[in-house]
C-alpha cells in the first residue's frame, strides 16, 4: 500500500507541467505539451475539438495512461501534490472520481445499486455509511428506487449515464473528472445533473468536459482550450476568453456557448453588453435595458442568428406531403421485448425532418425502428417501404473490414459492379471520408463514424426514410454544424428524416414538426413551435425549452 | 392462493448460491459416476421440474435447453455405436441396462448424462445472480475480489452477447431490407461469431478499465453488501436435494 498522502497542496489538486501522452505505433503525440493546473475548490472546463486528446489527458491523472492504457508519457503529473504515477489507478480512485465520456466505461455491468455502491465498497467503508450514500446518488440524480435490480445493461444509452453519474458522485472524492456527462441525457435531466456537478463542495476541485455549456458556464471558474496541435490555445474566465477568442474557436469547431454567440452579434453592429456576458440570462439583461434605436440595432444583429435557429426556406414544408411511412394504433416493443409504446398514430412525408422528442428510456429509438419497420409491431398496422435506421452506436451497423469496402456494400444494390469502385470515390469524396477510405470502421473518430453510418445509408438510395438516433452525440461543434447541413440536404433530395434527439435546439433548427413520447404513448403530434411553446408538455415529457426560446421571444416582442 | 404460488415462495432464486453450488457439483459427480439410464433420467426429470414450478421457466424454454446438451450427446450416441470397441468401460457398465445392445446401452447412458448435466447446470446458471454468486464466494469462501469480479464479467458475457447480437442482427437485416427472425439460422449464427468476438474482448478491457479506475484492487479490507444470508431454506433445500439424490441412486441400484 502507498504511503498517505501528504498535507494537501494548498493552491491545486492537479497539474499537468509539459505533459506530452503519444500512444504505441502513432507518429505525433495525442496531447501535450500541456501546462495546465487545477486549482483547490475551482470549477475547470476543458473544452477543444474532437481528437484534441482531451480524454487522454484525464487519464493521466490517474495513471490510467499509461498503466493500464499503454502510452509514453512526457513531463510531470501530479495529483494533491504527489506524482501521478506513484500510485495505480485504482489506489487514487479514493481520492479522484474518474466518469468517462462512454458511460460503458463508467460503469461495470452489475445493478444499479451495486454499481453505484463499487467504488466505495473498494474503499472499504462501513455498510451503514454506503448504503446512505447510494440512496442519496440515486435521489440527487434522479433515478427511479425500481431500478436498483436492474441490470445497467438492460438500461437506455440516458439511462447508464445517470447510473455512471450517480456512481461517480457518490464517492464524494477530492477531484471529480467529468467527461461528456449528458451528451445522452434529456434535457430537465442534463440540468439538474448540471447543478449537482456544478455544487460547491470545500476544497473540491471539478475539470469538466462537456458541450452543452449553456446552464453549466455560469458555475465555471475558469476554461482551458486545447488546440488540435495538442497545446493549450487559450485559458481564462469563461466570459472573457469566449468574447477574445470567439473566431479562434470557431475556427477550430470548439463549442460556445449561445450567450457568446449573441455577444459575438451583437459587437457587428456596436451593441453588445460593455462586460461580456457569462448566461444567456445577462444578455437578455442587456437586451432589456436597450433604448429604442439600439433595440433596432439589436435585432439587426440577431437577425443571423434568429434565421439560423429555426428550419430553412431549403426545407419548407413540401406541397405534395407524400406519405412514406404511416403507424396507425401501433403497439411498438423493441426486438424481443415488451410493448413500450401503444395506440401510435404517426405519419412522416417526404422531404420532412420529423422530431422525436422526450425523456430517457421513454422508448423515442423502439418507435424509430417500429418507424423503419425493423422490428414487428405487436398490435396496429405499418404502411410504406422500409427504412434505414443509423442506430445510436454507429458501430453496430459496420459489417466490413474499410470504409470503403462499407460503401461498396452498401451500393451493391444499384449499379453494375465494375462501376461501384467510382461510385464508392464519389461517396467517400462526398461525406468527407476519402482520407480514411482504407481505415477498419472502428478506427475512426466519432463524427467520421457518424458520417459513414449516413453514407452507407444513403449510398444505395435505397430508404426513402431515414431515422437518425441522436446523430450529434459527441461531437464537435464543428461536425455538428457539418452533420445538419447534411441532414437538411437528405431532406431537400427527398427523404423523409425522423430526428430522435435530446437537443431541443437542433430540434427547433431541423425540425417543422416534432412528436413527444412519454407516459407509454404519443403525448402531442404538433408542430415544433406549439411543442416548444408548451411548457407544462415539456416539463411533464423531462424536457425543457430550446436554450434560444427567450431570444426568439424578445425578437418578436421587439418587431418594428 | 393456487399451486404455484404455493410453490413460487420456495423459488430457487432466494437461495444462497453456495450450498446450492455445493449440491449442484456433488449431482454432477453422481451423474458422471452413476452410469445408469434411469438415474440419468430421473436427474433430467426433476431438474426440468425444479425449473418449471420453482423458477417459473417456461416448459418450452426448458426443452430448448436440453437441445444443445442433447446434439452434444447424439455424438457420444454415435461413437458408442460405431466404435462399440473402444468403450469396453462403458460397455461393461452399461451391460444390465434394458436396451438392445452394449454399444446402444452404452450410447444412450452417455448421451442422457450429457442432458443430465447440462440441465443440472442450468439449474445453477438460471436461478443464480452472478453478483450473489460472487459476493458469496468472496465473503465466505474468501476469494480474491479481482477473481471474483472477473468471474462476475465472465457469467454476464453471455446475456450481454445476446443483446449485442441482437443489434448487430438488426442493422443487418436492415441491409437485407426487413426484419430480423426471431431466431438466427445457422449461417447467420455463423456469420456472428467473429463480430461478438470482438465485442468480448472489448466489453472485457472496458469492465477492467471500468474496475481500475473506481478502485479495485486485489488487497483486502474491502466491504462486501448485500451478500446473501443463510437461511433455514437453504438447509430444507439441500437436505431435500441429498435425500432426492440418495433415493435416485437407490432406485437405480435396485432396478438393475
Amino acid at each position: 500500500m502507498p504511503g498517505a498522502l501528504p498535507a494537501p497542496d494548498p493552491d491545486h489538486v492537479a497539474a499537468w507541467r509539459g505533459v506530452t501522452v503519444r500512444y504505441p505505433h502513432q507518429k505525433r503525440d495525442a496531447v501535450g505539451p500541456v501546462t495546465l493546473e487545477l486549482e483547490t475548490g475551482e470549477h475547470l472546463l476543458l473544452l477543444g475539438p474532437s481528437g484534441a486528446g482531451k480524454s487522454t489527458l484525464l487519464d493521466t491523472l490517474t495513471g490510467l495512461v499509461p498503466h493500464v492504457i499503454p502510452a509514453a508519457v512526457g513531463g510531470a503529473v501530479m495529483a494533491l501534490g504527489v506524482a501521478a504515477g506513484s500510485r495505480s489507478p485504482a489506489e487514487w480512485a479514493q481520492h479522484i472520481a474518474r466518469h468517462f465520456q462512454d458511460a460503458d466505461q463508467t460503469l461495470c455491468g452489475m445493478r444499479v445499486d451495486d454499481e453505484i455502491a463499487f467504488a466505495l465498497e473498494n474503499q472499504g467503508l462501513a455498510a451503514e455509511t454506503i448504503r446512505t450514500r447510494v440512496a442519496a446518488a440515486m435521489r440527487d440524480v434522479g433515478i427511479d428506487e425500481a431500478w436498483r435490480g436492474r441490470r445497467t445493461t438492460t438500461l437506455s444509452g440516458g439511462e447508464r449515464q445517470l447510473v455512471a453519474l450517480a456512481a461517480t458522485l457518490a464517492q464524494a472524492s477530492r477531484v471529480l473528472l467529468v467527461d461528456e456527462p449528458t451528451s445522452h441525457l434529456a434535457p430537465l435531466a442534463a440540468n439538474r445533473l448540471h447543478r449537482l456537478l456544478m455544487t460547491r463542495a470545500p476544497g473540491r476541485g471539478v475539470l469538466i468536459v462537456d458541450h452543452r455549456l449553456d446552464g453549466l458556464i455560469a458555475a465555471i471558474d475558469r476554461v482551458a482550450v486545447l488546440g488540435i496541435d495538442g497545446g493549450i490555445a487559450a485559458e481564462g474566465p469563461p466570459a472573457a476568453l469566449f468574447r477574445a477568442h470567439a473566431d479562434r474557436l470557431d475556427a477550430a469547431g470548439v463549442w460556445r456557448p449561445l450567450a457568446s454567440h449573441l455577444d459575438t452579434a451583437l459587437a457587428t453592429r456596436g451593441v453588445a453588453p460593455p462586460q461580456p456576458p457569462a448566461s444567456i440570462d445577462d444578455v437578455m439583461g442587456h437586451l432589456a435595458g436597450l433604448g429604442r434605436a439600439d433595440r433596432a440595432m439589436a435585432r439587426q444583429a440577431l437577425t443571423p442568428l434568429v434565421t439560423a435557429a429555426l428550419p430553412r426556406a431549403l426545407i419548407a414544408e413540401p406541397p405534395d406531403r407524400e406519405i412514406i411511412v404511416q403507424l396507425s394504433a401501433a403497439d411498438c416493443a423493441p426486438f424481443l421485448g415488451p410493448v413500450v409504446l401503444r395506440n401510435v398514430d404517426l405519419t412522416i412525408a417526404r422531404g420532412e425532418i420529423l422530431g422525436i422528442l422526450g425523456a430517457n428510456g421513454a422508448g423515442k429509438s423502439t418507435l424509430g425502428l417500429s418507424l423503419a419497420g425493423l422490428v414487428r409491431l405487436k398490435g396496429g398496422a405499418r404502411e410504406g417501404k422500409p427504412g434505414g435506421v443509423a442506430f445510436q452506436n454507429p458501430e453496430n451497423q459496420f459489417v466490413s473490414g474499410s470504409v470503403r469496402e462499407e460503401i461498396e456494400a452498401a451500393l451493391a444494390v444499384r449499379g453494375t459492379e465494375a462501376a461501384r469502385p467510382e461510385a464508392a470515390d464519389k461517396v467517400l469524396a462526398g461525406w468527407g471520408l476519402g482520407h480514411a477510405a482504407s481505415q477498419h470502421p472502428f478506427e475512426l473518430s466519432h463524427g467520421q463514424k457518424r458520417r459513414l453510418a449516413l453514407a452507407t445509408l444513403t449510398a444505395g438510395g435505397r430508404w426513402p426514410l431515414l431515422v437518425l438516433d441522436e446523430p450529434m452525440a459527441g461531437l464537435d461543434a464543428a461536425a455538428t454544424a457539418d452533420l445538419a447541413l447534411r441532414i437538411e440536404a437528405l431532406a431537400a433530395s427527398g427523404h423523409a428524416i425522423a430526428l430522435i434527439t435530446h437537443d431541443m435546439d437542433l430540434a427547433l433548427r431541423l425540425c417543422r414538426r416534432c412528436v413527444v413520447v412519454g407516459e407509454g404513448t404519443i403525448l402531442a403530434d404538433a408542430s415544433t413551435a406549439k411543442v416548444m411553446a408548451n411548457p407544462a408538455l415539456l416539463a411533464r415529457a423531462g424536457l425543457a425549452p430550446p436554450v434560444f426560446k427567450p431570444v426568439l421571444d424578445w425578437f418578436s416582442e421587439a418587431a418594428p | 392462493m393456487s399451486l404455484s404460488d404455493h410453490l413460487w415462495q420456495f423459488r430457487l432464486n432466494r437461495l444462497h448460491p453456495l450450498p446450492k453450488l455445493i449440491v449442484c457439483l456433488i449431482w454432477l459427480v453422481a451423474a458422471i459416476v452413476v452410469f445408469d439410464a434411469r438415474f440419468q433420467l430421473i436427474t433430467i426429470v426433476l431438474a426440468a421440474a425444479a425449473l418449471v414450478l420453482f423458477n417459473r421457466s417456461s416448459p418450452w424454454l426448458v426443452l430448448g435447453l436440453m437441445i444443445p446438451f442433447a446434439l452434444f450427446g447424439v455424438g457420444f450416441l454415435t461413437t458408442s455405436i460405431l466404435f462399440r470397441d473402444g468403450s469396453d468401460f462403458a460397455g461393461k457398465m452399461a451391460a444390465e441396462a434394458p436396451f438392445v445392445s452394449e454399444g446402444v446401452s452404452a450410447g444412450i447412458v452417455l448421451f442422457l448424462r450429457a442432458i443430465a448435466c447440462g440441465m443440472v447446470s442450468a439449474l445453477f446458471t438460471l436461478t443464480t445472480d452472478p453478483g450473489g454468486l460472487v459476493k458469496a464466494l468472496m465473503r465466505d469462501w474468501r476469494l480474491s475480489p479481482r477473481i471474483g469480479y472477473a468471474l462476475f464479467s465472465a457469467l454476464n458475457l453471455v446475456p450481454d452477447l445476446a443483446s449485442e447480437a441482437q443489434q448487430i442482427r438488426l442493422a443487418r437485416a436492415m441491409r437485407r431490407g426487413g426484419s430480423p427472425r426471431r431466431i438466427p439460422g445457422l449461417i447467420e449464427g455463423f456469420s456472428l461469431m467473429l463480430p461478438l468476438l470482438a465485442f468480448a474482448i472489448r466489453r472485457a478491457s472496458r469492465a477492467a478499465i471500468a474496475m481500475e479506475a473506481r478502485g479495485l484492487t486485489g488487497q483486502g479490507g474491502r466491504t462486501i453488501l448485500g451478500a446473501p444470508v443463510l437461511a433455514l431454506r437453504d438447509a430444507v433445500f439441500a437436505g431435500s436435494a441429498l435425500a432426492l439424490l440418495a433415493a435416485a441412486c437407490t432406485l437405480a441400484w435396485m432396478l438393475r
